[in-house]
């Protein structure tokens, strides 16, 4: 069954248009936030060239050969070192589908944890907070609306601290070249904490396009750490938009980009708290025709926020990385603090990276540097590592590890820390092969 | 240990800076190279290391009978050439204690020893930070970042006696050091001679070379060895000037 569109659709929407299907199970409210998201895909197309925020990512291919929703996921369990150790709970979604023989869900009192299709009858109020698309400039988060299949999400009451991470594992059949759409939220009510670690991977052709909300009120901090080792042939995308709701709200989040055809991470930060702080720190590794993408867009809009971003990205191969990183700070977020930086580096002469860091500031009041660098490996450390008798590939992976180390050394959780570093250091044992 | 023969190099921009040097170092000994700026020293020493933008235009350098120059530097570190260098450099991100296991354990490797278990390691370089004095927090950070211009030359020394090199080259270690640093410097460098280890030391002072007694001293001046002698040249040129040993 077809929408009836009253108004022109762009030609790429299409195909999309037609495969969808409302769900008679699910309630009215979700439907009709289904129906007014893909409206305003079918409207908005794909994101033109010319659109900042997708410029330096080439989107014709998923233009021409449509990847549509997945119908049905496959089987598959998590790879071998992929997840953490020790977590407090465990979710893992399949082609964007809630698995409960792989999942634990044990979590303290105050605390709701479960798949966002559990959260529609449990906790209908916090998905019609996110169910529906509000933003214009971000037509993949309108189609992920429109088609979600599942998703997760954790509420954490107030007061409440979680001790140990909560393990997020998205995987990928690669059944069917499709896309696979979920939607989720984390909500930390007053005062409480939580760390959150999401992990991507899978197999073979897919185009994963996540959204998500994340919101935070007073004194409470949340972590969220992604780690992306996504297939060669897919496509990664996640929209996330986080709120910091009221004062001394604290976000640390971290981003490792270590794998993946085409790998997009954008998070718009809305700074509507007194006091409140965010660390956005990141980094990404490409290779062979892989292109990476961080886009980050911090909005303080009230007084005394604090925003640190460090994004380091290397390219190797004929690898291509972007950061976008917009600071804004409006007329009545006075005594802000706001310190960017982007340092990246280039291996061979195919590589290519493009920052571009972005200002805007309104207010007189206040402390904002940014920094942005390319470069590549520095010719006289890697002699002094060679004249201690290290080969030069290994004195050159140790150079691009200790490079990228920075940003991982600032998660604070020393067993988060180790398995990155574990993880990068693999990703960079077959890096410059590629 | 060390044949140089007419060594001739130049600069990737055409300067020729080593002229034809003549040197021969045997086991068991130190020489110094003093000379004064522009000389050629820090060439020398680099040329020795295998540093990269220099080309050698003539001569030879023989290493325990095997052609020098014809290895790449990290090999040459592993068959045992060790460079204290002049500016020790920074390298954020690299932990202090994982490079010199890497190090140590790659000679080995080349070597055909089995690597060093963590125990061991550490029992080694325990040994070595206290004859140094270096505290070992040092070791916890990355190479060279954060530490002093002293503790950046007793670091090389410490890699030196980490890595128990046959053939040590110091190029300008006593420079920018007090004198309480240039004695561990020199407690360390003595201690690591041996019958079948050769230490060339280059200096512009001969400051260090009250602490560390060379066998034979060499005057490097226009890119050629201009003068040699026992240990009381060095006294000499102090008292002449380099200006001299020109026109000797």
């Amino acid at each position: 069954m077809s929408t009836l569109a009253d108004f022109p659709v762009k030609p790429e929407a299409r195909p999309y248009l037609d495969v969808f299907t409302e769900t008679a199970s699910e309630p009215e409210w979700l439907r009709r936030a289904r129906r007014t998201s893909l409206d305003r895909f079918a409207e908005a197309g794909f994101p033109a060239r010319r659109s900042e925020n997708w410029r330096y990512l080439d989107l014709r291919s998923l233009e021409q050969h449509p990847m549509l929703p997945s119908v049905m996921g496959r089987p598959m369990g998590v790879p071998a070192g992929l997840g953490l150790d020790a977590s407090a709970a465990r979710i893992v979604l399949v082609d964007g589908r809630f698995v409960p023989e792989l999942s634990r869900l044990d979590v303290p009192s105050g605390v709701w944890l479960g798949s966002t299709r559990q959260a529609v009858t449990e906790r209908p109020g916090l998905v019609k907070a996110f169910a529906a698309d509000t933003g214009s400039e971000h037509p993949f988060a309108s189609l992920n609306a429109a088609f979600f299949a599942d998703g997760f999400v954790l509420e954490v009451g107030g007061g409440v601290s979680l001790d140990a991470p909560i393990e997020i594992v998205h995987l990928a059949s690669g059944a069917g070249d499709a896309s696979l759409h979920t939607r989720s939220m984390i909500e930390l009510c007053h005062g409480s904490r939580a760390t959150v670690v999401e992990t991507y991977a899978g197999e073979g052709k897919y185009w994963r396009n996540d959204f998500a909300l994340w919101r935070i009120e007073h004194e409470a901090a949340l972590t969220r750490v992604a780690l992306v080792e996504e297939a060669g042939e897919a496509t990664h995308f996640e929209d996330v938009d986080a709120v910091l709701l009221s004062e001394r709200a604290k976000l640390n989040a971290f981003s490792l980009l270590l794998g993946g055809g085409r790998m997009r991470q954008e998070i718009s930060v809305t700074i509507a708290g007194v006091d409140a702080e965010c660390r956005i720190d990141g980094a990404f590794v490409v290779g062979g025709m892989e292109e990476a993408n961080i886009v980050t867009t911090i909005d303080h809009r009230l007084p005394g926020g604090k925003t640190g971003e460090l994004v380091k990205g290397v390219a190797a191969g004929r690898g291509h990385g972007a950061f976008q990183g917009t600071i804004k700070v409006r007329e009545g977020a006075q005594q802000t603090d706001a310190r960017q930086t982007s340092r990246n580096l280039i291996l061979g002469r195919r590589a290519s990276i493009d920052t571009k860091p972005e200002l805007e500031i309104l207010a007189d009041d206040v402390k904002c540097a940014h920094g942005a660098s390319v470069g590549e490996l520095d010719e006289t450390a890697l002699f002094y590592l060679r004249s201690r008798g290290l080969p030069a590939d290994e004195a050159r992976r140790l150079l691009i590890e200790g490079f990228l180390r920075e940003p991982i050394e600032g998660i604070a959780d020393a067993p988060i820390r180790d398995h990155l570093l574990r993880r990068l250091s693999l990703r960079l044992a077959r890096l410059e092969d590629q | 240990m060390l044949e140089i023969v007419n060594l001739h190099a130049r600069l990737k921009d055409g300067r020729e800076i080593l002229k034809g040097i003549d040197l021969s170092v045997g086991a068991g000994e130190v020489h110094a190279i003093m000379g004064p700026n522009g000389s050629g020293k820090s060439t020398l020493a680099s040329v020795l290391a295998g540093r990269e933008g220099y080309e050698i235009t003539a001569g030879s350098v023989t290493y325990l009978g095997r052609d020098l120059l014809a290895m790449p530097a990290d090999e040459r570190a592993r068959e045992g050439v060790f460079l204290a260098f002049q500016y020790p450099v920074e390298i954020p991100g690299v932990n202090n204690m994982y490079f010199l296991r890497a190090a140590l354990n790659a000679a080995r490797r080349h070597r055909g020893e089995p690597e060093l278990d963590a125990g061991q390691f550490l029992r080694a370089v325990r040994a070595r930070l206290k004859l140094l004095e270096i505290s070992e927090d040092l070791m916890q950070r990355a190479v060279n970042v954060g530490f002093s211009g002293g503790e950046k030359k007793r670091n090389e020394i410490f890699q030196m006696a980490m890595l128990e090199p046959r053939l040590a080259i110091l190029d300008e270690t006593d420079s920018g050091l007090d004198i309480d640093a240039l004695r561990l410097v020199a407690r360390g460098v003595n201690g690591l001679r041996s019958p079948d280890r050769a230490i060339v030391m280059i200096t512009h002072y001969q400051r260090l070379l009250q602490y560390i007694e060379p066998d034979r001293v060499h005057v490097l001046q226009g890119g050629r060895i201009v003068e040699s002698g026992d240990k009381s040249l060095a006294a000499e040129l102090e008292r002449r000037g380099y200006g001299a040993a020109d026109a000797a």
